[in-house]
C-alpha cells in the first residue's frame, strides 16, 4: 500500500515538474494578443497597445478614439501603460524577447530610432500607406530608417519654455529674466516671498534633463557647425563650455533651494497643481501645457501663465525638436493587419481634428491639413525668437542616454557627484555607445 | 533497506535532461557569452577574453559600487530578517500570547503581496511631503524625525533594507516557528527542573536545536539578497543617482542599453559569488550537525 502510494506520488511529482518546466517555456512564447469569440461568431481580435505615460495624452483621447474604432470594426484595443522612467528599457527588453505588444509607442527621432526599436527587425514597413504622404515632411525622418517609413506620429514640433505665473511676477515687481543673473535674482525674490520659484520633479527621470540639451540652439550659435563636428567625433561635449555652465547653474539653483525641498521626490504630474495653487512660480513645459492645467483646474485662469525662453547660460534662443513619440506596429505580432487598420482610422481627417481638440496639451499636430491652436500672443512671441534644433535631435548618442543623464543629475543634486563628473559621464557614455554600435568615426 | 527495490538510476534521466537543457546549459552559455562583445547592434560576436571582467573590476567605479551595495544589502537584510524573525517566532510561541495564529497571519501577510506593489505603496507612504509616514511623525510632534526617506543619500539604503525586511521577516518567522514546534518540550521541562532561566534555555536548548533551520533560513536570505531586483527597482529605481543600484539593476540596465555581454558578465559574477558563498554555508551545515 505504502509502496503504491509512493509510486503514485512520485509520478504526480514528475508530471508536475515536467509540466511546469514546459509551461514556463510555452507561456513566454505565446503572443500577448488574446482572441475571444465575439457574439456574431467571428474571431474578435484584441490588439495590445503598449506605451509610456507621456506617450498617450492624459485626456485619454487615444483611448476614446480606440473605442470608436472598436464600435466601427469590432477590433478591441487593450492599452498597457508603463511609467515613463521604465518604458524605454522595458520596451527594448520586450522587443528582444519577442513579447512586444501589437502596437507600441516609442520616442522617435532621426538619430535614435534604430537603437530604440530596431525598426528593420521589429517594426512593420508602412512606407506605401496613403496617410504617410499627408504627414508633415519634417517629421518623416524621425519615423524612418534607410528610406523606409515605419510609424505614425501626431504631435507637432516641440518647444520647451519656462511657463511662469504672471501674477506672482507682477506682485513682486519682477520682469521676465533674459540672462542667468537676472534669472537668479528673480528666483531669489520669489523664494523670499515664500513661494517655490521653480517646480522640478526628478521622479519621472527625464524632465530635469531638458535645460542641458533643449538649449542646443544657443550652442550652435556659439560654435559653428557644432552638431556635425560632434557627430563626426571631431570635437567632444567638453568643447561646448556652455553645457558645463548649464550643469553647474542647475546645481547652484538646487543649492540655493530654488526647486523647493522635495524636488527629488516630486513627479512632473504634480506640477499642474503646484502652479494652479500658486505654490510654485515657474515650470519647464511646452506652451500648450497651460491648457492641461486648465483641464485639471477649470477655475484657474490660464491667462495668468506666460512663457519665456530658458535663460540657462544666458540662452535666448529656442530649441525646436521635430521629433516626438510615434506609434509602431509589431511586425512579428499576430495582428499586424488589424493594427494597420487602426492607424488608417487614426489618420482620417476627422479623427486628426478630434485628436488635436481632445488633447489640451497640444498646440499643433504634424498633419498640415489641421490648423494649429497657438494664440496670437504666443505665436508672436515664438516668431520673434531665434530658433535652432535641440541637441538630442541633432547629435548622436545623446537621446539614448537621456534617462541616465537624469540619474546623473539626481546624483549631482544629492551631492554624490560634481557638475564636472556629470559632463564626463555623459561623454564617456557617448563614446561607449558609439563603440558598441561600431561607429566608424569612433573606431579610427 | 532493500536496495533492489529502489528505483533504477535511469528514472532520474528525464528530470536530469530537462534540468541540463533548461538550467545548466543556458547557464554555461551565459558564462561563455561574458567573454564576448555580444550586443544588440551587430550579429557578429567576437571573443574579447577578460575585457568585460576587467571593465567591471578596473573600469567605471559604478560597477564596484553595485557589487558592494549588493553585499551590504544581503548582509544587513539577512541578519535583520533572521533576528527579527527569530524574535517574533519566540514571541508568538509563548503561552501568554492570545490569538497567536491571527498575529502570525498578520505578520506573514506582506509575504504574499507582490514586490512591485509593496514598492509602490511604500514609495507613496514615504513621500516627504504627502506621504503617510512624515505626516504621522509631524502630527505627533516628532518633526525632526520626518526625513527625505528615499532621496537622502544617508537614509535611502537603510530605508530600502527596512522595507525589504518588513516584507521578508514573516516568512522567516513561519519557518522558525515550525522549527520551534519540533523541539521536544522534554528538554525545557528538564531545564525547568534544573532551575534554568529564559536566556539559559534559549542559549543552550533553543539555539543549538534551531541551528539547521537557521542555516536554511540564511541560505534563503543570502540567495534572495544577492538576486534582489524588484524591491529596489520599484522603490528607488536604483536612485537617487545610482546610490541604491545593485547587481541585478545593473544587469537590467546593460541589457536595455543593448550591451548584452556586459549584462551576462555581471550575472556571471553574481553566479560565482553565490556559488562560492553557498559552498561554504552548505559545508558548515554538514560539519555542525547538532549532537544530542
Amino acid at each position: 500500500m505504502r509502496k503504491r502510494l509512493k509510486k503514485l506520488l512520485s509520478t504526480i511529482c514528475i508530471t508536475m515538474m515536467a509540466g511546469s518546466v514546459l509551461a514556463g517555456c510555452g507561456g513566454s512564447s505565446s503572443s500577448n494578443t488574446t482572441d475571444t469569440k465575439s457574439s456574431n461568431g467571428n474571431e474578435a481580435v484584441t490588439l495590445t497597445f503598449g506605451s509610456h505615460q507621456s506617450g498617450l495624452p492624459t485626456s485619454a483621447v487615444v483611448q476614446n478614439l480606440a473605442k470608436e474604432f472598436e464600435s466601427e470594426t469590432g477590433i478591441k484595443i487593450d492599452f498597457q501603460i508603463s511609467p515613463d522612467a521604465q518604458w524605454r528599457d522595458l520596451l527594448k527588453v520586450k522587443l528582444d524577447s519577442g513579447e512586444a505588444p501589437d502596437i507600441f509607442c516609442a520616442d522617435a527621432d532621426p538619430l535614435n530610432l534604430v537603437t530604440r526599436v530596431n525598426p528593420e527587425k521589429y517594426c512593420m514597413d508602412v512606407t506605401n500607406e496613403e496617410w504617410v504622404k499627408r504627414m508633415d515632411t519634417n517629421v518623416i525622418p524621425s519615423i524612418s530608417y534607410k528610406d523606409k517609413v515605419y510609424g505614425i506620429t501626431f504631435p507637432g514640433k516641440k518647444m520647451y519654455f519656462y511657463v511662469y505665473n504672471k501674477e506672482i511676477f507682477e506682485k513682486l515687481g519682477l520682469k521676465v529674466p533674459t540672462n542667468y543673473e537676472e534669472f537668479k535674482n528673480v528666483c531669489q525674490k520669489i523664494k523670499d516671498s515664500g513661494v517655490t520659484p521653480i517646480f522640478e520633479g526628478t521622479q519621472n527621470g527625464w524632465h530635469q534633463v531638458l535645460p542641458l540639451f533643449e538649449t542646443g540652439a544657443m550652442y550652435q550659435q556659439k560654435h559653428q557647425d557644432l552638431y556635425n563636428k560632434l557627430n563626426k567625433n571631431e570635437v567632444d561635449l567638453d568643447s561646448v563650455t556652455e553645457l558645463q555652465t548649464v550643469i553647474s547653474e542647475l546645481k547652484e539653483f538646487a543649492n540655493l533651494g530654488f526647486y523647493g525641498d522635495n524636488y527629488l521626490s516630486n513627479s512632473v504630474e504634480n506640477a499642474k497643481e503646484a502652479m494652479a495653487n500658486g505654490k510654485a512660480a515657474m515650470f519647464i513645459g511646452e506652451s500648450a501645457w497651460r491648457n492641461e492645467v486648465k483641464a485639471d483646474f477649470p477655475d484657474f485662469d490660464i491667462n495668468k501663465l506666460g512663457i519665456f525662453v530658458m535663460p540657462w547660460a544666458d540662452n535666448q534662443a529656442i530649441g525646436v525638436n521635430p521629433a516626438s513619440n510615434a506609434y509602431f506596429i509589431n511586425k512579428n505580432g499576430k495582428h499586424s493587419a488589424e493594427a494597420l487598420k487602426f492607424f488608417e482610422f487614426l489618420a482620417k481627417p476627422e479623427n486628426l481634428q478630434k485628436r488635436l481638440d481632445g488633447q489640451p496639451g497640444l498646440s499643433e499636430i504634424c498633419w498640415p491639413e489641421i490648423k494649429s491652436k497657438y494664440s496670437k500672443e504666443d505665436q508672436a512671441y515664438i516668431d520673434s525668437l531665434q530658433k535652432g534644433m535641440v541637441m538630442q535631435a541633432g547629435v548622436k548618442y545623446i537621446d539614448s542616454q537621456w534617462m541616465d543623464v537624469g540619474k546623473d543629475l539626481e546624483a549631482m543634486y544629492t551631492g554624490s557627484s560634481t557638475p564636472e563628473d556629470v559632463l564626463k559621464t555623459i561623454m564617456t557614455r557617448r563614446t561607449e555607445q558609439a563603440k558598441l554600435q561600431k561607429d566608424p568615426d569612433w573606431n579610427k | 533497506m532493500d536496495r533492489k527495490k529502489l528505483y533504477p538510476w535511469y528514472f532520474t534521466s528525464g528530470a536530469l535532461i530537462i534540468f541540463f537543457l533548461l538550467c545548466f546549459l543556458p547557464g554555461i552559455i551565459g558564462i561563455l557569452y561574458s567573454f564576448t562583445d555580444w550586443n544588440n547592434f551587430t550579429d557578429k560576436i567576437n571573443f574579447v577574453g577578460l575585457k568585460n571582467y576587467l571593465e567591471i573590476f578596473k573600469g567605471k567605479p559604478e560597477y564596484r559600487m553595485y557589487i558592494w551595495n549588493t553585499v551590504v544589502f544581503t548582509t544587513v537584510t539577512t541578519i535583520l530578517k533572521t533576528v527579527v524573525g527569530l524574535a517574533l517566532a519566540l514571541l508568538l510561541t509563548q503561552k501568554v500570547i492570545k490569538l497567536k495564529n491571527f498575529h502570525r497571519m498578520i505578520i506573514f501577510s506582506p509575504q504574499v503581496i507582490s514586490y512591485l506593489v509593496v514598492g509602490l505603496v511604500f514609495k507613496s507612504m514615504l513621500h516627504p511631503q504627502t506621504g503617510f509616514l512624515n505626516n504621522f511623525l509631524k502630527s505627533i510632534g516628532l518633526d525632526f524625525l520626518a526625513m527625505n526617506w528615499l532621496t537622502d543619500l544617508t537614509t535611502v539604503f537603510p530605508t530600502v533594507m527596512s522595507v525589504d525586511t518588513w516584507k521578508g521577516m514573516g516568512y522567516i518567522m513561519v519557518v522558525i516557528i515550525a522549527g520551534l514546534m519540533s523541539i521536544s518540550p522534554d528538554y525545557y521541562e528538564a531545564a525547568n527542573i534544573d532551575g534554568a532561566n529564559f536566556w539559559q534555555k534559549f542559549r543552550l536548548i533553543t539555539l543549538p536545536l534551531l541551528k539547521p533551520i537557521i542555516i536554511n533560513v540564511t541560505i534563503l536570505n543570502v540567495t534572495y539578497g544577492f538576486r534582489v531586483f524588484d524591491m529596489i527597482y520599484s522603490l528607488t529605481n536604483g536612485g537617487p543617482g545610482n546610490a541604491t543600484g545593485v547587481i541585478n539593476t545593473a544587469v537590467y540596465k546593460e541589457f536595455s542599453k543593448g550591451n548584452y555581454a556586459m549584462g551576462t558578465t555581471l550575472s556571471s559574477i553574481l553566479f560565482f559569488i553565490l556559488l562560492f558563498l553557498l559552498y561554504f554555508i552548505v559545508k558548515s551545515m554538514e560539519n555542525k550537525e547538532v549532537q544530542m
